[in-house]
This record gives structure tokens, sequence and C-alpha cells, in this order.
């Protein structure tokens, strides 16, 4: 999977290149839109990290300009920006998503794992992890081919705990996620640890290997070992 | 109590009249009186020498009794053994008016045909009763007018001196420095005015520029944050991936990543204010509350488990407000997150949305918070709380602009707060 980060902060393109480079994932980085426009040109990527505010020039004319070449890449916008009519504005111009700076790299991992899904969607949409198997279009979770009873919370939850595999999670970033448009309201995160312990139960119950490990005092961590 | 302008200088126009008027209408009675029995002296002297000129000497014994006949103000009177001229006061009992009337009366010694004899001249005077009332009833009369002149010169006068500064005063209660309407004061032909008019015109201008300046700084300041925050954000990220730490370590990261997750949160609660004052949130439509509220129930139901509360709702009908929907779901939000936050273990948070008003009601300290600082920023009444002390400001910032208003009560152990939809835009 090929993905063209295009942001000028050269600290956080670091951190987001060496966060999602351990999942998979190839990363290009077009630290001004000129650049990033070359690039776009010359090669094929399954999805863009889009800033909008660069150095030289907005991200909305690079959008513009991938839609004149005709090119079907998935685009995730990151910005600071976070006023309804840039949103609206950049959904126009044939953006996939939205990330409000600042975000967790965890977030951003599974909104790429996301959109990849959606565009590469063959009838149907599966996240198979060992035992475990995820229709994202049904809702549903079998372990071991058999049905297991999960809440919408809870498929999210695990969706984004295997998106982020070895990866530690805070619980502040695993709350974040889980409460969406209201992350911003939050300030405490004691649910998380409720959540983690009925996903824990209901997949050790269908006879699954304990993946959830707890990172001592921060967060948790999906590993197989 | 103040009391308007026109009131003060009338009172103190009507207290000078009033005691000038009274001090002279005395001194006027004496003056007049005074003048008046002058007058009545020099009549009787007068006729007493007409008397001693013409008719003292053809007179005769015999015509005195003829005389006082046909005389009633000079008479002839058997001698009253007097010296010299004397002049006094004496009452009549007058027949015809039925009362005794005062009369000045001068006697003097004459000699008819050698003999001694009385010469009595009087005049009827005045009473001074009716002097006092003739002069009373002067004088209340010029205090009617001399007032009634005063006052209405004086409204007339003052509505046309003071009609700048009314406007003035209007233009000046009508300007909100959060809102673009800076006042044009205008000049007058009155210099006074016009300095006020200028100096107000001064200080309002340096005002909402002090007022902008702090704005866009707040604005400015919480958009820079942002991308620090979004590189600390992705460095904390990352390092948490880098290895197996100490269990201080993890302390320490752990108390890092609540730290930056709290600054986000706060900048962006900032960004919240900062826009509402500039208006980004002016599109308004209907909104139906009961939904704005049952919409994130669950999500505040979840957060309200970790203290194990009790809500109850009493949504007793379908109440639609005329909002903008960003702001009322923020102000739900905040009403339910604030009631949650300083709530306790095993508590309550009672929800009741009547036509008129929004309610929430949370079991909380024992204690009544301190109402006058409730609603300004950063005021915490525990300092060592969560919160960020910006919420109480954003649901009152989200009031304001919906000309609402909110009530905070302390009653039967519950803090409530009320939102009023007073403006029946409903």
């Amino acid at each position: 999977m090929k993905i063209l980060l295009i942001e000028d902060e050269n600290e956080l393109a670091e951190s987001i290149i060496s966060y999602l480079t351990g999942n998979g994932f190839v990363c290009e980085w077009a630290s001004n839109s000129k650049l990033a426009i070359d690039k776009i040109s010359i090669y094929e990527y399954d999805c863009i990290l889009l800033d909008l505010m660069l150095p030289d020039g907005n991200g909305f004319d690079i959008l513009k300009e991938l839609k004149r070449q005709n090119k079907t890449e998935g685009v995730i916008i990151i910005s600071a920006k976070e006023t309804l009519e840039t949103r609206i504005e950049g959904f126009n111009l044939g953006a996939d998503d939205y990330l409000t700076k600042p975000f967790h790299l965890s977030e951003l991992l599974v909104r790429i794992q996301a959109l990849i899904r959606r565009i590469n969607f063959k009838g149907n949409n599966l996240v198979a992890y060992n035992e475990i198997e995820i229709d994202i279009l049904s809702k549903t979770v079998k372990v071991k081919g058999k049905k297991i009873d999960l809440t919408k919370k809870e498929i999210d939850l695990l969706l984004y705990l295997i998106g982020n595999e070895n990866k530690v999670l805070s619980k502040s970033a695993i709350a974040e996620h889980l409460s969406g448009d209201m992350a911003d309201m939050l300030d405490n995160h004691d649910f998380v640890y409720a959540h983690i312990k009925n996903l824990k139960n209901k997949l050790k119950d269908a006879g699954c290997s304990d993946y959830i490990k707890t990172v001592y005092g921060l967060g948790y961590k999906w590993q197989n070992d | 109590m103040t009391k308007k302008l026109i009131h003060k200088t009338s009172k103190a126009y009507l207290l000078f009249t009033t005691v000038l008027l009274v001090i002279t209408a005395p001194a006027f009675y004496f003056i007049i009186q005074n003048l008046y029995l002058e007058d009545v002296d020099e009549a009787l002297e007068l006729h007493k020498d007409e008397f001693l000129k013409y008719s003292v000497s053809e007179l005769k014994q015999t015509e005195i009794s003829f005389w006082n006949k046909y005389n009633r103000e000079i008479k002839i009177l058997e001698n009253q053994n007097i010296k010299k001229e004397t002049c006094f006061y004496k009452s009549y009992y007058d027949s015809l008016s039925q009362e005794s009337e005062p009369y000045r009366e001068l006697n003097v010694p004459i000699f008819i045909e050698g003999k001694p004899y009385t010469l009595s001249v009087r005049a009827n005077i005045v009473e001074s009763e009716d002097l006092i009332v003739s002069i009373s009833i002067i004088f209340i009369a010029i205090l009617f007018f001399l007032l009634l002149g005063l006052f209405l010169i004086n409204k007339r006068l003052s509505y046309k001196l003071w009609k700048p500064f009314y406007q003035t005063l209007e233009k000046i209660e009508a300007f909100e420095i959060d809102k673009n309407n800076q006042p044009q004061l205008g000049s007058t032909d009155i210099e006074e005015f016009n300095r006020l008019n200028y100096s107000i015109e001064k200080l309002i201008e340096k005002n909402t520029s002090i007022f902008a300046n702090q704005r866009e700084f707040v604005e400015n300041a919480a958009h820079e944050l942002q991308t620090p925050l979004a590189v600390f954000q992705a460095k904390i990220d990352t390092l948490i991936q880098s290895a197996e730490f100490s269990e201080e370590q993890y302390k320490m990261l752990s108390s890092l990543n609540d730290s930056v997750s709290r600054l986000n949160r706060l900048n962006k609660n900032l960004l919240l204010l900062s826009k509402m004052e500039n208006d980004s949130y002016n599109e308004k439509q209907t909104i139906n509350l009961n939904e704005a509220i049952e919409k994130h129930f669950d999500f505040f139901a979840e957060q309200a488990k970790s203290k194990n509360l009790t809500i109850k709702t009493e949504l007793k009908e379908t109440v639609a407000v005329k909002s903008n929907p960003v702001l009322v779901e923020t102000l739900i939000s905040n009403l339910f997150l604030n009631a949650i936050r300083h709530n306790i273990k095993d508590g309550i948070i009672v929800i009741t949305l009547s036509n008129q008003s929004l309610t929430f009601s949370n079991s909380g300290q024992a204690t009544p918070l301190v109402s006058d600082k409730l609603f300004k920023r950063f005021s915490k009444s525990n300092p060592s709380e969560q919160g960020n002390g910006l919420g109480l400001a954003i649901i009152m910032n989200i009031v304001k602009i919906n000309g609402w208003s909110i009530q905070y009560n302390f009653s039967n152990q519950l803090h409530q707060f009320k939102i009023i939809f007073q403006n029946g835009n409903h």
C-alpha cells in the first residue's frame, strides 16, 4: 500500500511516516504543493494525506489537480482548519475524509485503512485476523466461524485495535476514537476500561486468544504472541 | 434614588422661589402698611389744617351740634383735656356693615369763640386682615405663575438643550462591544456635548480595537497552537511505541499523554469561544430540543456510569427553538458534562424540558456555588478539578447569542442550571 503525505511540518511528517511504515504502508512525502503535484502526476497512490496550508499554495488546488487528471486516489485532509465551510469545500472537491489537527496517529491509521477498504470494496467488506472475522457492512463478528454478539462500539473498538496491531494505544487515543465528534468534550477516560474489559471477555468466551494486552498505566495493545 | 435631571433643576427653582416669596411676603406687608398709614396720617393732617384755616374762625358755638350732624369724619368734641395733637387707632362700630371698623384718629385742641374744644379727625383704614389676605392672594398668584412659567421654560429649554445628550445616551445604550455597531454620535451646536461625544467616540474606538485585538489574539493563539500540539501528540504517539519502559517512565508518559489531550481540549474550547464571538454560528434553523437531548444521551449515560449516576429526563412536551444547531448541541453537551463532572458518586441528574425552559439539575457539593464568578472564563470552584473552566463560559456565550437567559439555583441539595427561552422564538 502506497501513501503520499503532503505536509509542510517536518516533525509531524516524520512521526506520521514512522508510524505508518511499521504497519504495511510505504509512505512518500511531499513538503510543498509543487512537489506533491509532480508526484501525483507520475505515481499511483492508494491514499493521499493532504494538509491544506502549504507554503506554496492551498491544498484545495491539489484536489482540483487530482480531479483534472482524473485520479481516483482516496484523499484524507489533515488540517488545523476546522470550520464547517472548509470541510464542505474539501468534500465537494473530492476529499474522502477530514481529520482535524491535532490527532492521534492511531486514528489516522484506522481512517486510512477504512478508506482503502472502501475504495477496494469488492462485494464483501471483511477484515480477518487469525480466528476473527469482521464483516464491516453487516456489523457482525465471527470467532472460529461462530458469530459472537458485540455492540456497535465494541466492533468499532475491535477494528481500531486490530488496525493498530502491535501499537501501544493510549487510553485517551482510544477514548477519542470511540467518542467521535464528542471527543473534545471528554475529560474522563475511565469508560475505556469498561469497553476493553467487555470486549476481552466476549472474545475469551468465544475461545479467542487473548490478543489485548494491557500496557502498564498507559493503555492497551493488540498483539499476537 | 435617582431622578431625572429636570426634576433636580426644577426642585432647586421651586425651593428658591418659595423661600424668597415667603420671606418677602411679610416684609412687603409691613412696607405697604407703613406707606398706607403715613398716607392716612397725612390726609388727617390735611383735613385738620383745612379746618383750622377755613372753618374754625367762622364757626360759632351754637353751630357745633349742627356741624357734627353733617360731618361724620371731622367732629368737634367737648374738651378732652389734651394739650397737643395726638394720633391713635380706635375702633368704631359701624351700624351699616354691622361690625367694628378700625379708624385712625387725630385729636387736636382748638378754641371756638374762646372756648376750648377738641377737634377729632378720623379716617377709616383698611383692616390689616384684609390687607394680609389680599397680599397673600397676590403673592400666591405670582408664585403660581412664576413656577408654572419657570417649569415650562425649563422643560422646553432642557428638552432642547439636552436633546443631543439624550441622543448620545441612546446610542451608547444600544452599543455592544462584541457587535460591530460602533455608534456615530455626530456633532451638535453645544460645545460641552461636542466634547462629550468626541471623548466617548474616542473611548469606544479604543475599547473596540482593544477588544478586537484581544479576540484576534485568542483566535490566532489557539490556531497557532494547533500545529505544535499536533507535533507534540504525534511524537508521544510515536515515543510510546519505541520500546519497553520502566514503570516510572510509563507513568510519566501517561501523564504527558493526559496533559496533551487536556491541552487539545482547552485549545479547541478557546477556538470555539472565539468563533462564537466572531459570529461564526449565525445561521439559524428550527431545532427539536428533545431530539438534541436524546442524540447524545447514550454517550453521556456512558460517561455517567463511572460515577454510577442516575439520569432522569422529564421532557414533558416537544420543544423546538430557532437557533444554530452547532450551538445547541454544544450547549446541551456542556450542560450534560457539567452535571456529570461536578457530581458525586451515586448522584443524580435531572433534565427538565418545558416550553419556556431547559433545566439541568445535579447533585454535587453540599453548598451552593458562588454565582458571581460562575460564568467567567477559567473560573473554577475547585482548582484541582479536571475541567478547564470554560464549560460555563461557553454555555453563557451560547445563551447570550440566542438572547436567552440562564439562572443558577441551589435547592434540595441540587445544583440547578436553568436556560430560559424568553424570546418567544420557539
